[in-house]
């Protein structure tokens, strides 16, 4: 079992969030004496395993299973379900009910809806006729920290319900995690928004300030300056290009899964055929903390530059006698070997996809795309590639990111590629077309596209980069600078007010709130980069910007607000808020319809 | 000197100084305590009075049916009603914690009534035994009681806030017992009630579990009562002795001999210090040391146990027995010379402006502080205003001269004076010493105060001592809505908002509620409309039958579990149609429908849809339920259920065409019917169940695989595909002659690329040769070479394309071969890869 991720050098106390959670859990065990059998959904595990260790559950006697549809098979009377509160989920409770009954075993059965109960499930159960055999109750997790820096709302699915099914029950849990990070850190005295979903999630946050206040008076000042909301639907570029940083390749190639990535054991080295190994990606790696944001390209190197110190000292210790505490600096740098040699292990199972010719071929359409030049070279391209079976995610991303660029297809274009598309993947992918286009990511052309001007405005498209030593954050894709981050980057600067022209040709409308009782406190409406003093807090540390994506951030956007976050004349630390960390490849992947 | 007076009025016993301040003359006329059985709720609470129906009386100028009344402690009266319960007579009545009037009658019925003597339902039933039995006498406690029947049975109810009748050990008495006692569960080891029942010449423990006798040779006990903490037991014996002792009968702390063969009407613990005995027209107070004190009286009276003292009603007057507290001895006895007592002369001397002020001062200097704390406990001791005012100005005037006081001391004392001495008024009637009020906490004394609807009272004493107004107003607004049956909505809604707005964060929605359960409905919705907490609004709005306001009222929330709530809510009151019409209204509430139903219910989705027109997402889901008939796992492939299929999809077709806007869904769904007849076809012919649910592509090559040219041939719809398709499939099968017999049989249309890709991918390096100098951009032909490791042609085609930058890229991908030799080396060239663009 992975370990947490190590919070202590977070910028605000993201451990006692953590710690509330993990007691909120284990409160609900304790209520239910004696052995019992936990039955979780798989993506909530993922969840839970950054939140409490397993062996902690075993210690509370819970016999650990995931949710699936066959009935539960222990020999405990007690089985509580731990389940989000998904709709499709609900027939497999009523199913293994249902078996139990039919096999006269009799248990105890409780439900607790993470975060909370849920109408519509309990409708669900109710015809399903289990409702009154079972205890239902909630386990409010409504966040879960992943990193010192990052906090996840655990919404995998957040971009395609509220896009495609019109469901915002999405919105309404981002503002209550952010209302209940409220309570610990202080009502956000700003807070601005952009896209549809933001300022809905702004005005549902104001009203539950309304309706149920956090006390500012007890709090001092906020510890959060300042929120900004952003919707995963005003850049959707960015997610769909390949991100070039450590990280971002990490979990573009191997798919990082809630802060860990498995991979075969002999890539690690590890002589054990067919064995999986779970390697954990978070800042507690120092080495990997040093070297995640990096451009892959500057990894090499950083990790050969590494390598070829140790192999200096090592090589001067055979030589000369040393003093013992010149040997305790070698024997310390040992230390450090491990993590060598699994970054070292990783990038080289990294560079055998990065020197493929198929990858750099994406690369260089990618770039040529959002260039937006030679419409018919990416044209083609697309063509050849559904004509070539090439898999579907890696199609679609490319389709998403030339309509997007291009403000859709022609329709003679739009309704060819589609067709080509149904004939080589299967007819079932018409619903997926289907959401695809009401979600606005694939259409038919209906107005001249504006992305030339947004590019241009927000200068995207940097030239002559150099990765090693970045000055700008288009690093992460080696020349393309991600939209998203431009955006947040003039939020913190400047607020919304120099940019409006171009904020209204992206997708939404804007807001920029200020709240709470703190007019006294500085508006950083007029701050320059430059830190002021009375922007900082008392103590030293420096204020506080969160920054919500809604709809999902990708690793390489965090590496450069990292990056951002870093920069001279920076007042302000970062922490980022998602719905879940994605990849164009997970973000694609939710709009593919599972037949049937 | 003032201070004479007020130690004349004290009685001394033994070394304690006793007072007994008159509280009221009560403002009832014509009652007479000796005609009537009354019940005084502890902590200054209300007097309930009802004629005794156990006594002869003679009747005056009033009515033979006989009312229930209740006062405050001032006699003010409260309400009344008239007693018409059957069940026999009334055998005792009591207050609970929470002010509510018990009434136990024989039949062992309990009829509680609240202050405003409002019968509150449901009675409580002692069972049936006690009903059979009848109930004769009964000792109340607390917040419980013990009844003993006819038949010598103990029944217990040990919380009326819980009212679980239970039934205690027999007894076994043979004749009715002379007295009874309770010690309360909180007081026990067991943590049940216990009750002591003297019989015969001993006294008998009875526990729900078991009776155990104590107290042998104590002689026949004529009366008994346990002290405040249920350490202590007073007991009356036949031959005139008091005793104290500890309720385990272990010691006797003392005896008193009172020379008096009758047994006293009362017995009561005055505090902890002494025992008060009352006869018909003599109070004794007996103290463990020196000779009792004895007071007159020539009307009958009451006594109240306190926790400080005892309340004394009489017919005319309230009184309040208590000892003197430490601080107000040390400044009123009489000669006094204590630091407290200089510091009340030196205020004296001050006020008549005289020297000896400032001598009096001097003389305390140092204890000063003492002093003053000591005038402070005083006042706060005190019931008589200006004598509170006196000793708060000598404390203000000592504290004036000590530098190092707690000021805030005085301060908090004043609140507390001005809060009781606004609640012993009269009209108030609530005569709480400071001590009982410590006991009562202020919340608690509020919630008396909205009890007793006296809400202003309550509304400024809560907002005077900082506490949270919301309960008062809440319980206010709910009153009035109560009792303003005649008030027009609009009017009754003005007047309550103006009230509600005084306190953030009420709850509106609990008004409406109530307005609503007053048969209100009209102003409930007024109300609700104020409500900020969606949460509390929607649920409310739906109770009082505003379904579209809280439809409205949730999506305007955010909060989809409202949606639902309330979708479900309209779904079930309303005909189909209706509810469609409803939520098309609210795209929030539509599209939450339809994922719900597109999860549990396809065919009222349908309805739905078809309803507001939208055919073509009837067509989607029915597309859709194609696709899980092919899933189905019952129905194997090439089953006749294929038919079904192609059925569906073809009524998706045709509603798409009708809808004259998805010509490409509609075209899509003919072109799948075709292939899935196709295909069905194919696995007819071939025998192999492989065809179906594969796309195009995959068929055409699953054909080509299979060698079956002309079945290819016969799928393929486009030619582009054709030949990518047919080079992987050639591929897949190691056909190279193929192959290459199908490179020459026309220049392909989209060149040789697939070709050479196709070969490289199998790792077919000399057939890749075939096709690599075919390609027509050197820039191909060069980084196919590199692919296959021929660094010297890829080299010249590089150059003949005359492009450096990739040269310098492929000199980079051949550094790979050097060999490398030390462990370190390898290590560093693990990681010379090439780089990206």
């Amino acid at each position: 079992m992975a370990q947490l991720p190590y919070l202590d050098n977070a910028p605000v106390n993201l451990t006692s969030l953590r710690d509330q959670s993990q007691k909120e859990l284990i409160t609900i065990l304790k209520n239910i004496r004696g052995k019992k059998c936990l039955v979780i959904d798989q993506k909530l595990g993922g969840s839970l395993s950054l939140i409490i260790q397993s062996s902690l559950l075993k210690e509370h006697g819970v016999e650990l299973r995931h949710l699936a549809p066959e009935p539960i098979q222990t020999d405990c009377t007690k089985v509580i379900y731990l389940l989000r509160a998904q709709l499709d989920l609900m027939k497999f409770i009523s199913s293994h009910i249902q078996s139990d009954i039919a096999k006269g075993i009799q248990r105890e059965y409780y439900l607790y809806f993470v975060p909370r109960r849920s109408v519509a499930c309990e409708k669900i159960l109710e015809e399903e006729k289990v409702h009154h055999l079972l205890v239902v109750g909630e386990y409010p997790l409504y966040m879960v920290p992943m990193d010192e820096d990052v906090l996840s709302f655990e919404l995998d699915l957040a971009y395609r319900e509220c896009q495609v099914d019109g469901d915002t029950s999405a919105l309404w849990h981002i503002a209550k995690a952010i209302h209940k990070l409220e309570f610990s850190f202080g009502v956000i005295p700003n807070v601005r928004a952009k896209g549809r979903a933001s300022v809905r999630v702004a005005d549902i946050l104001s009203s539950m300030q309304a309706e149920e206040a956090v006390n500012s008076a007890d709090m001092g000042v906020p510890e959060i300056n300042t929120l900004i909301l952003l919707d995963r639907e005003v850049d959707m570029v960015t997610p769909m290009c390949s991100q070039l940083t450590y990280e971002g390749l990490v979990d573009e190639f191997l798919h990082v899964n809630n802060g860990s990535v498995e991979l075969d054991a002999s890539i690690m080295g590890v002589q054990q055929e067919g064995k999986k190994i779970k390697v954990p990606l978070n800042s507690s790696d120092k080495l990997f903390k040093e070297i995640r944001d990096l451009n892959f390209e500057v990894v090499v190197q950083v990790l050969r530059q590494k390598a070829t110190s140790m192999k200096q000292d090592y090589r001067e210790m055979t030589t000369t006698t040393q003093t013992v505490s010149e040997l305790k600096d070698f024997v310390k740098k040992l230390n450090s070997l491990p993590e060598m040699t699994r970054h070292i292990n990783l990038a080289q199972h990294l560079s055998t996809f990065t020197s493929k010719p198929s990858f750099l071929g994406r690369l260089d359409m990618e770039h040529t795309i959002v260039e937006a030049q030679s419409y018919d070279i990416c044209f083609e391209y697309i063509e050849e590639m559904i004509h070539k079976q090439e898999p579907l995610v890696n199609v679609l991303r490319l389709l998403i990111l030339f309509s997007v660029t291009n403000t859709g297809l022609p329709k003679k274009h739009f309704d060819y590629l589609r067709r080509e598309l149904l004939h080589s993947y299967g007819f079932e992918h018409m619903a997926t077309l289907n959401n695809l286009e009401k979600a606005g990511l694939l259409k038919k052309q209906e107005s001249k596209s504006n992305w030339l001007t947004i590019k241009r405005a927000l200068q995207l498209v940097v030239d002559d980069i150099d990765t090693a030593n970045p000055n700008d954050i288009a690093y992460v894709f080696s020349g393309y600078a991600p939209l998203s981050i431009r955006l947040v980057q003039q939020a913190i600067r400047s607020g919304w007010r120099p940019i409006e022209e171009i904020l209204k040709t992206l997708p939404g409308p804007h807001s920029e709130i200020k709240r709470g009782g703190f007019s006294s406190s500085p508006s950083f409406d007029a701050l320059p980069g430059v830190p002021a003093s009375a922007d900082k807090v008392a103590d030293g540390r420096r204020s506080l910007v969160l920054v919500v994506f809604i709809g999902g951030v990708t690793f390489a956007e965090i590496s450069a607000l990292r990056f951002l976050s870093a920069q001279e004349g920076m007042a302000y630390d970062l922490i980022v808020g998602t719905t879940k960390i994605v990849s164009g490849h997970t973000l694609a992947e939710t709009f593919i319809e599972k037949s049937g | 000197m003032a201070s004479v007076s007020v130690a004349a009025e004290w009685q001394l016993l033994y070394s304690r100084y006793y007072r007994k301040p008159e509280l009221y003359q009560m403002q009832w006329k014509h009652i007479d305590l000796s005609r009537n059985k009354v019940a005084c709720a502890p902590l200054g609470g209300p007097i309930a009075i009802i004629r005794d129906d156990s006594k002869i009386v003679q009747l005056y100028a009033e009515s033979a049916l006989r009312k229930l009344r209740i006062y405050n402690s001032a006699g003010l009266h409260l309400s009344d009603t008239v007693w018409k319960h059957p069940g026999g007579r009334l055998v005792g009545m009591s207050w609970t914690e929470d002010q509510t009037l018990v009434c136990i009658v024989q039949d062992g019925t309990v009829y509680k009534y609240n202050i405003h003597c409002d019968l509150i339902e449901p009675n409580i039933s002692m069972g049936k035994e006690c009903f059979e039995q009848s109930v004769v006498d009964c000792v109340f406690w607390g917040n419980g009681v013990v009844c003993i029947t006819e038949s010598n049975q103990l029944f217990c109810i040990p919380d009326f806030a819980n009212p679980q009748p239970c039934k205690l050990a027999d007894p076994n008495l043979e004749e009715f017992p002379l007295c009874m006692a309770v010690i309360e569960p909180q007081y026990t080891m067991s943590g049940n009630v216990e009750v002591l029942v003297g019989v015969a010449d001993h006294v008998l423990l009875v526990e729900e579990d078991g009776i155990q006798q104590v107290g042998d040779g104590i002689g026949p006990v004529q009366k008994m009562v346990v002290s405040r903490n249920g350490k202590l037991l007073a007991l009356f014996t036949h031959d005139g002795r008091l005793l104290v002792v500890s309720t385990d009968f272990s010691k006797i702390i003392f005896e008193y001999n009172c020379e008096s063969a009758l047994p006293p009407e009362q017995l009561a613990w005055c505090g902890m210090d002494s025992v008060l005995l009352y006869w018909d027209d003599m109070l004794l107070m007996v103290g463990p040391y020196g000779d009792p004190v004895r007071y007159i009286y020539d009307e009958p009276t009451v006594l109240i146990p306190e926790c400080d003292g005892v309340r004394i009603l009489s017919n005319t007057i309230m009184e309040f027995l208590q000892r003197v507290p430490d601080s107000t001895v040390s400044i009123f006895k009489i000669g006094s010379t204590s630091p407290a007592a200089l510091l009340y002369d030196a205020l004296d001397h001050f006020d008549r402006r005289s020297s000896k002020a400032d001598e009096n001062l001097r003389l305390i200097r140092s204890s000063l502080p003492e002093a003053v704390e000591a005038c402070i406990d005083a006042a706060g001791h005190e019931f008589d205003v200006s004598r509170q005012r006196t000793l708060l100005r000598a404390a203000s005037y000592g504290q004036t001269f000590c530098s190092q006081f707690q000021r805030d001391r005085l301060q908090e004392i004043c609140k507390t004076l001005r809060v009781l001495n606004a609640v012993r008024h009269h009209e108030i009637g609530i005569p709480l010493s400071i001590q009982q009020y410590k006991v009562l906490t202020p919340s608690v004394l509020v919630g008396r105060l909205i009890n007793s609807h006296n809400h202003l009272l309550a509304l400024r004493i809560s907002e005077y001592l900082g506490m949270n107004q919301e309960v008062v107003i809440m319980h206010w607004a709910c009153t009035k809505i109560t009792a303003s049956l005649s008030i027009p909505d609009a009017a009754l809604l003005e007047v309550l908002l103006d009230k509600l707005r005084l306190c953030k964060g009420i709850s509106y929605a609990a008004v409406a509620s109530h307005a609503d359960r007053n048969g209100r409905r009209k102003l409930a919705a007024m109300l609700v409309e104020h409500e900020p907490r969606s949460y509390k609004q929607v649920p409310l709005l739906l109770s009082i039958g505003e379904e579209d306001t809280a439809l409205m009222k949730a999506s305007e929330s955010g909060d989809t579990d409202l949606v639902y709530l309330v979708l479900f809510h309209i779904w079930q009151k309303r005909p189909a149609l209706e509810f469609f019409g409803t939520i098309q209204a609210r795209p929030l509430a539509r599209d939450l429908f339809i994922s719900y139903a597109r999860c549990c219910n396809h065919e009222f989705l349908k309805d739905f849809f078809l309803s507001t027109g939208q055919l073509q997402d009837v067509a989607f889901l029915l597309w859709k339920e194609s696709w899980e008939l092919g899933n189905n796992p019952m129905a194997s492939r090439g089953s006749p259920l294929h038919g079904p299929r192609i059925k569906l999809i073809e009524k998706a077709q045709s509603l798409f065409t009708e809808t004259k806007e998805h010509h490409f869904e509609s075209k899509a769904a003919e072109e799948h019917a075709k292939l899935l007849r196709l295909q069905h076809e194919l696995e007819v012919t071939t025998k192999q169940a492989i065809f179906v649910d594969s796309s195009i592509s995959d068929t055409i090559r699953t054909c080509i695989v299979l060698g079956n040219h002309r079945a290819a041939m016969k799928v393929r719809t486009e030619f582009k595909r054709w030949y990518w398709l047919k080079v992987f499939a050639l591929a897949t099968i190691r056909d190279w002659d193929a192959l290459e017999k199908f490179s020459k049989e026309k220049r392909p249309p989209i060149g040789y690329r697939p070709f050479v890709e196709a070969c490289i991918d199998a790792d077919e390096k000399g057939e890749a040769l075939k096709y690599i100098p075919k390609l027509s951009d050197p820039r191909e032909r060069a980084e196919s070479y590199a692919r296959i490791g021929m660094a010297k042609e890829a080299a010249e085609a590089a150059s003949q394309a005359k492009d450096g930058e990739l040269l310098g890229r492929l000199k980079l991908t051949f550094a790979q071969n050097t060999a490398a030799s030390s462990i370190f080396d390898t290590l560093r060239d693990r990681l010379s890869f090439q780089g990206m663009s």
